[in-house]
Parts: structure tokens; sequence; C-alpha cells
């Protein structure tokens, strides 16, 4: 009852505990992916860093969608305003589930110095007070960032003594950056909190549900149009689908814990809570494959199908669902055959996709995953199958010094980076497109075809790019292309010790 | 002070420097912070600043310490020094900006000492203390400016006329400083001046170095970038004066006539300038009487916004436009003393009406507070009602929920500016008033 156990503590275990996750480290794919990332230090550092992300802000892309919530940040006035970036998503999130567009509410102790030296916990607990009184939300997150973690503030006891007053749920929330490198721990933490506080004894339904129910895991990862294309797979095959946590009403939250199976899109991000309540409740989970890309989506839908003996059903939606897409796919195919695309993302993101690409007709050029764990091997694996074996494969926190330098080296055609990742290979004059935005469609099998589509239209016209390669600089020294891109990173020799 | 701050309209000190350092030309800010501070930074830009993110060096290709665990109990001053010392090599720039965090001021590091070191090498380096405790994003900007007064802008008793600094509008927190500071610099133009705006792409280091041989410095906010004018006075023995934010012809007049008076130019000079720029103003305006008449276009307006915009287009609205703006709205953090003489710069209607001020933080109360004004001031006998429409408000994104609650079109101005994209467009001086025209119009006229 491990989980169980991680679960009565404050706060989610570090991931580079938890899971040996790391964040350094370059080579060649067929160097790294059948041994188990072993050149990857969880502690392994970078000389030279550039700045990255904290869990903050995943987490709060998770708790700012959540309806009738506050998320109440305890901090230095500028943590959380990160939510201004995330507040287009709620308002289109909003938009595409109930037809109405509202905005997230988010809201700061705003620390100051005073409260540096004396410590903060009178004044959140008169926040927690007034944010009940006068928003009256179902729940309040409370959420620290790094000062009251260095200062001491008690923000798990100070919830669980104002409890009794508070009509809210009070959820406290671990965010402070310095503690963890690996910013997916933003999943466990928001986790954490609903698992601990707000997911009591199993709820009994009262009746025998019609269909199986499995919940769908989405940590803010997928947009609406994601998720209507995975409910279609799902449905497909007769099961009801609860969609947790993102955007899930609260009361309806408690519905996690009478699902018959839970699936995730997504190792990074789900494994924690799945095998809480998996402990907890005895709901079985599907933790393996993504659903981007013909084959995984297939793999995807197979796992699940299997767990409720419905292997037949499963065989015969895949083949009618690859028919119809293949035969759709066919039209883009000779245009990108050859090209050379380089993928940027978290990391199954960036690997599925990657043999999405691969699917596709394009060369996978060059691979960038923003940390590694152990639940990536089997998808190194799978793209070792599609790709050139030695092309060059970074793990980093973003680090774009890196990728500016492999960029220059391998000149692709296309990339694919995350939000706030594309503009070095933008301002390389690479045509880029964005390899996670919630507006966009990406997953499923609908999903690979609209992303064929937008490849499509980005390729056939990469000018906007070109030009501002060549009158932009970025700003690194001209030595620096002539390095080794990895020359910072602090690990020992690939292959040592094999 | 209140016990919070609901959708804060800025970010933390830190936040406000990493992006002022980011306008300097060619400048590398080096954060001394765990890992979250610059992509906070770069995800409320990417949000609030009219889909402007980072610069030469911004968003995430900042370099920085990523300081963790380890550094907090054992203390961050070695990895730091190593961070400068590779960011030498990898990255190109002219200036290197040292920036703390909250994490590395509890903890005490003293970046003092690496800075000298560095600079005892020959180095172009500085830095500024900006933990977030320390306020929100225009007290980083404050501090930034400061720190390039103390340590960047050599001390000169050598003054050369003519020649000014400008600042007091700081950059992505307001969002349309390009083009709110090359608004002003040509407005300081038309005087025969020359001018140094520190942060738009045609200010250099090399002219912002030089900065300590103006006349004058000019500061337009009645908040922000004081702290600074007040260095510089003192230490460099520069003299400034302060003025709003001129937002169109009246405002603009009036600040030449400040500048003219400060820099003891020939008044009749000055007067030309400012009948000159009238006149191009209303010859430019000129064809769209009719319309503007016809159309019935005058509103009741709420302005809603940082202490520089509200002031400003509060005076635009009243002087020039000839609009009704009946309640205003500053959201500042502010101290209590500064509150009053705020108010005092809000104009009153020429029929002696003065908008309604409120002071909040809190975009929830903003709005609660501003649409039962608006309700109330409701007249009207039975069947005939008087409400205050048409209306408008220009504010920020946050406030369409207000706009939506009275019945008003509604324009982004102040941050966080989320549904326009904004490069170059700015509302200072003349044809910043002209600009404001165009895009509180055609908002009113998009269904047409």
């Amino acid at each position: 009852m491990i989980f169980m156990s991680y679960f009565d503590q404050k706060e989610p275990p570090r991931r580079e505990a938890r899971l040996n996750a790391c964040i350094a480290c370059g080579g060649t794919l067929d160097k790294m992916a059948n041994r188990k990332m072993s050149c990857c230090l969880p502690d392994g550092e970078r000389a030279f860093s550039q700045n990255s992300i904290c869990l903050l802000l995943p987490a709060l892309g998770m708790m700012n969608s959540i309806p009738n919530s506050v998320v109440l940040m305890h901090g230095a006035i500028g943590c959380g305003s990160s939510s201004h970036g995330g507040n287009a998503g709620v308002r289109a999130g909003n938009n595409h589930r109930w037809g109405v567009v509202k905005d997230a509410t988010w809201i700061s102790t705003a620390l100051s110095e005073h409260d540096v030296i004396g410590g903060g916990e009178e004044k959140l607990a008169a926040a927690i007070r007034e944010i009940d009184e006068r928003y009256q939300p179902v729940i309040i997150f409370v959420v620290a960032s790094c000062v009251p973690g260095i200062i001491g503030d008690d923000i798990d006891g100070l919830a669980q003594q104002l409890q009794p007053e508070i009509k809210a749920h009070i959820l406290p929330v671990h965010c402070e950056g310095f503690k963890t490198k690996i910013w997916a721990t933003a999943y466990d933490a928001v986790y954490h909190a609903i698992g601990r506080v707000f997911l009591k004894e199993a709820a009994d339904s009262g009746k025998q549900a019609e269909k199986p129910i499995v919940n769908l895991m989405n940590v803010s990862s997928m947009g609406r149009v994601d998720e209507v294309e995975l409910e279609r797979l799902l449905k497909a095959l007769g099961f009801d689908v609860n969609i947790f946590p993102v955007f899930a009403q609260p009361d309806k939250m408690t519905a996690v814990t009478q699902a018959q199976l839970s699936v995730s899109t997504c190792p990074t991000h789900d494994d924690y809570l799945l095998q809480y309540l998996e402990e907890k409740y005895g709901i079985p989970y599907v933790l393996r494959h993504m659903p981007i890309g013909i084959e995984n989506t297939g793999l995807w839908i197979r796992d699940i199908a299997s767990h409720f003996g419905l292997q037949e059903q499963a065989e015969q939606l895949i083949a009618a669902e690859e028919q119809e897409l293949k035969a759709a796919l066919a039209e883009f195919k000779p245009f990108f055959a050859g090209k050379k695309a380089f993928v940027s993302a978290g990391e199954f993101r960036a690997l599925s996709t990657a043999i999405l690409l691969a699917e596709l007709g394009f060369e996978v050029v060059a691979v960038r995953s923003f940390h590694h764990d152990e639940f990536a091997d089997s998808e190194y694996e799978k793209l070792v199958k599609v790709t050139e074996k030695e092309i060059p494969l970074n793990i980093a926190n973003c680090q774009p010094f890196e990728e500016a330098n492999l960029l220059r080296r391998i000149k692709p055609d296309i990339f694919l980076g995350h939000m706030n990742g594309n503009a070095t290979a933008a301002k390389s004059g690479v045509a880029t497109h964005v390899i996670y935005n919630v507006g966009l469609q990406y997953v499923g099998y609908k999903g690979a075809y609209e992303l064929a589509r937008r490849l499509y239209r980005q390729l056939q016209n990469p000018q906007f790019n070109h030009k501002l390669g060549r009158w932009t600089k970025l700003p690194y020294s001209d030595s620096w292309y002539e390095q080794d891109p990895f020359k910072y990173i602090q690990q020992p020799e690939v292959g040592a010790g094999e | 002070m209140s016990n919070y701050i609901e959708r804060p309209r800025y970010t933390c000190a830190l936040g406000g420097a990493i992006a002022t350092v980011e306008a300097l030309p060619r400048t590398i800010p080096i954060l001394h912070a765990p890992p979250g501070c610059a992509s906070n930074t770069a995800w409320t830009q990417a949000g609030g600043c009219g889909l402007q993110v980072g610069g030469y060096c911004g968003g995430l290709s900042m370099p920085g310490t990523n300081v963790q665990e380890r550094e907090v109990v054992f203390g961050g001053t070695e990895r730091l020094e190593e961070q400068v010392k590779n960011s030498l090599d990898v990255m190109d720039g002219d200036l290197y900006f040292i920036l703390t965090s909250c994490v590395t001021e509890v903890i005490g590091d003293d970046i003092g000492a690496v800075v000298s070191q560095f600079r005892s090498a020959g180095v172009e380096i500085i830095a500024a203390e900006t933990g977030g405790f320390r306020g929100n994003s225009y007290v980083g900007y404050d501090l930034v400016l400061q720190s390039l007064w103390k340590n960047f802008i050599p001390v000169t008793g050598e003054k050369v006329k003519g020649k000014v600094n400008l600042w007091g509008v700081p950059p992505y927190y307001d969002v349309f400083w390009r083009g709110n500071l090359a608004g002003l610099r040509e407005l300081l133009i038309s005087l025969g001046l020359e001018v140094n705006t520190f942060f738009t792409v045609d200010d250099m280091l090399e002219t912002i170095q030089q900065a300590g041989q103006a006349e004058l410095n000019i500061v337009v906010s009645d908040v922000y970038g004081l702290g600074a004018a007040q260095y510089a006075h003192e230490r460099h023995g520069i003299p400034f004066i302060q003025s709003s934010l001129p937002i169109g012809p009246s405002a603009s007049s009036e600040f030449l006539q400040k500048v003219g008076t400060a820099l003891q130019l020939e008044e009749q000079f000055v007067q030309l300038v400012i009948t000159k720029a009238n006149q191009r103003y209303y010859q430019l305006l000129d064809p769209m009487t009719d319309c503007f008449n016809d159309v019935d276009l005058q509103r009741y307006a709420a302005v809603v916004g940082d202490a520089n915009y509200v002031i400003a287009i509060n005076r635009f609205l009243i002087e020039d436009l000839g609009w009704l703006p009946k309640a205003v709205a500053i959201t500042d953090a502010l101290y209590p003393e500064q509150l009053d003489g705020l108010a005092q710069k809000i104009v009153p209607l020429p029929s002696g009406i003065q908008p309604h001020v409120f002071f909040s933080t809190n975009t929830n109360d903003i709005r609660k507070l501003i649409a039962a004004y608006w309700h109330e001031q409701q007249g009207g006998f039975g069947k005939y009602a008087n409400p205050l429409s048409p209306a408008f408000v220009i504010g920020s994104a946050l406030d369409r929920e207000l706009a939506k609650d009275i019945g008003a079109a509604h324009l982004s101005v102040s941050f966080p500016v989320a549904n326009r994209a904004v490069i170059g467009r700015g509302y200072t001086g003349f044809s910043g008033g002209l600009y404001l025209i165009e895009d509180m119009v055609s908002t009113i006229i998009i269904g047409r």
C-alpha cells in the first residue's frame, strides 16, 4: 500500500526520488534507447543552464480549470501570474463545455518583505475566510510557492485548523519550485491534494450503471476537441466516460471513485493517482500508451478493450478507423515523404508525436524530451524501430541553447515544440508547429489527421519563419555553435560501465 | 494593505525587472532564482502583453541558476559564479544583468561579491535585487532603472544642452510601451531635443550609458520610475519633472509646455510647435467629422486600469473626445498616502461633474462596484429610462465581464491585454490620441 502511504504525507515525494526522473542527458537514440537511460542521473545537471519551468505552472493549468473553485496562491505577488497565460484556455474550455465564457479566479496573498520576516499564516487565514465568504467557492486550492516553503508557513496545518469554519473544501497544494526540477511533479501535487482531502470514502452510486464507466484522465494536456475524439472511441466500445480532473464540477469529481477502470493518456501525468485509486478504491488502470499516432491509438484502445474482454470489437473498430484514416492521409503523404522533422516536448508527447511523424512519412531527425523516467523506455524502443539509429536525443528541461546548436547542425524542415518552445527554431528559420495547444486537435485518429492537415498547411509556406531567421538573431555567441551541444551536461560517459 | 489581491494586474518585482531587462538593447538577464520565475514571466507575457513575449534574450532563453534545495541549504553563490562564467561563453550580449529572486534573497546570497569579481575582470555586468516580495512589476522596473543609474551610467559633470532622458512607461506591463515611448520621443524631438528612451528598438547601450549627460529627466508617470528619478537627481545631479502620461492633444500640449518651461526653451517656439501639432491632429481627424457626428459616437465611459492609463485616458476622453467618463478604477497596489494625489489627477467634466474614483486591486470588486454605481445612476420616470447608455469600458481584458454587465463596448488597453496583438502601436502624444479613437470607434462599429 505504498501509494496510500504517500497520500498520508503532507506532500508527494519528488519524482527524482520516486521515479529516478532526470533532466540532463545528451547522446544518440540508439545508445540510449535500450539502456534504460543509465546515462541520465537523477541529480545530473548542467554547468550552464537556462531557466526552466517549475511545477506551479502546470499545476495552475489544472486548478484554474475547476469550476466554482478559487486558486489562492500563497506567495509573493508574482507567483501565479502565469494564470494570465492560462486564462485563455480556461475561457475557451468553459465555452467548449458549457457554452459560457468564464475567466478563472486566482488570488494571491501577495507576501511582502514584512510577511517574509513575520510569517504569512495569519494573512493566509484571513484571506481564506474572506474568500469563502465573498466568492463562495466549492473548493479553495491553497497553493504554497517557494517563500512559504522556506519561511515555514504550514499550509496543511492551517487548512486543517480552519476547515470546520469554512464552507469550501480547502485543498493545500505544494508547488515550491525549488524542491524539484521535474515539473511533472505538478500532477502529483494536485492529485495528492484531491486524493488526500477531497475524495473520501468510496461513494456508493446506489445503482448498477448500465454501461461500464471508465475514468479518462486529463491534466489539461488535451482540449475539449481531443476529449471528444477519445469519448467517441470509448463510446464505440460501449463505455460511459468520466473525464477527470480538468473542468470537472467539484460535485462530480467524486465519481472518479466509482469507475470500473481508469484510463491514462500519458504515464508522465497520471501514475501517482491511478496507483492510489487502485490501492484505495480497487479501481484498476491502464497506463502505457499515449493515443497519439496511428499505431499508438490502436494499442491504447486494445489495452482498454482487453480489460473488458472486448478484443474482437476493438480489432473491428481499429481496422475500420485505420482504413478510413489511411485513405484520407494518402493526399498528404507524397508531400511529407523524406521531410526532416525535429520534435521537442514532454517525454511521452515528444516520442509518440515522433512516431506519428514517421507514420506520416517524415524522417525524424532529432528528439528532445523535457525529462526522462522509466515509463518511457518502451516508447524509445518503438521509436528506434522507425527512425535512423544515431539521431540526436537530448533530455533537457527546455535549455534552448542546446536546441539552437542542434538545429544548426541538423537543419530540419519542420520543428514541433511545446508552447513557448518554438521561438528558437522559428528564429533559426525553421518551419514550426506547436506540439501541444489545447485549442488544437492531436489525439486519436482524428488528431492524427488534423495534425497532418496543419503540417501540410504550415509547410506550404514557411516564409514567416524563414524571414525571421534571416533578420533576427538568437542570443548565442558564434563560438557556441561550434561546441558540442551537450558540453555543459554533467554526466558520466554514455555507455560507461556497460 | 488587504489580505489578498484577486487576479493581480501585474506580476512581481522580479517579473517586472525581467521584462525591463529584456527590453534593453543586447542585454542578457541572468536570473539567480528557482526554475519557474522565468517561465512564469513568459506565460504572463503570453497571456497579458498583447502577444509579446521576451525579446533578444527572453522567455526560456534567459540563463539562470535554477536553484534547488541544495542551494537553499548551502547557499547559491558558487552556482551563480559558475553560471555567470559560462554565460559569458555561451550568450552573446553587451551587458549582463543579474536579477535575484525571493528564494536567493531569503537565503542571503551575497551577489555583490560575485558581481565585483567579474567586473574587476572587465566584464560589463551589473545586478539588481528584485526578490518578488519587494513589490509588483512596477517596483521591479524602478529597481532596474536604479541599478542602471547606480552601476552602468557614469556620473558626469558635463551636461549637454537639449539632451533629456525619458521614462515612466514600464516595458511589457505597459503593453503599448514601444509605441508609447516612440510617441513621446516624437513629441520631444519636435522641441529640438535629443531623447534617450532606453527601451525602444532605436535605443542603444552606448546612448543609454551617456544618460548622465542629460540636463533633464522626464518621468511620464505619477507612480512608476520615481525612485530612479530621485536617485539620478541626488547622485547625478539631473533634475526631473514629472507628468501624467500624455495622451491626445490637450495633455500633449501641456506636456510640451511643461518640458519647454523646465528647459527654458523660447516660449514662442514652444507655442508654435504646439499649434502646429494641434493643427496636424485636427487636419487628420477632420474627415471623420461626418460619421463621428452622424453615427452618434459619444459614449458614457468607465476607465479601469493602472494609474498611468486611467488618468491619461480619462483626461483624453473628457478634454479631447467629448465623452463622459462616469467611473474610473485604479488597480495598482498603492500606499494610502498616494490615493489623494492620484484622485486629484482625475480631471472633471466641463460640467464640473467628477467621475467617481474607485481604488481597488480586485477585479471582482471593481466589477461589482462599477456595475452597482452604473445602475444607481439610472434616471428616468415610468416607461422613460435614462440609463448611462450607450457606454464603453476602456480597461484590461479582465474587465470584459464588467462591460457585459453594463451593456458596454470594450477595449483592452491596460495590462492584461489578452485579446489584442500589439507591435508598435502606442497612445501617447497627438498621434496616439488618433490611434485610440481609431481603436475605440472600430470596436463600436465592428458589426457595421
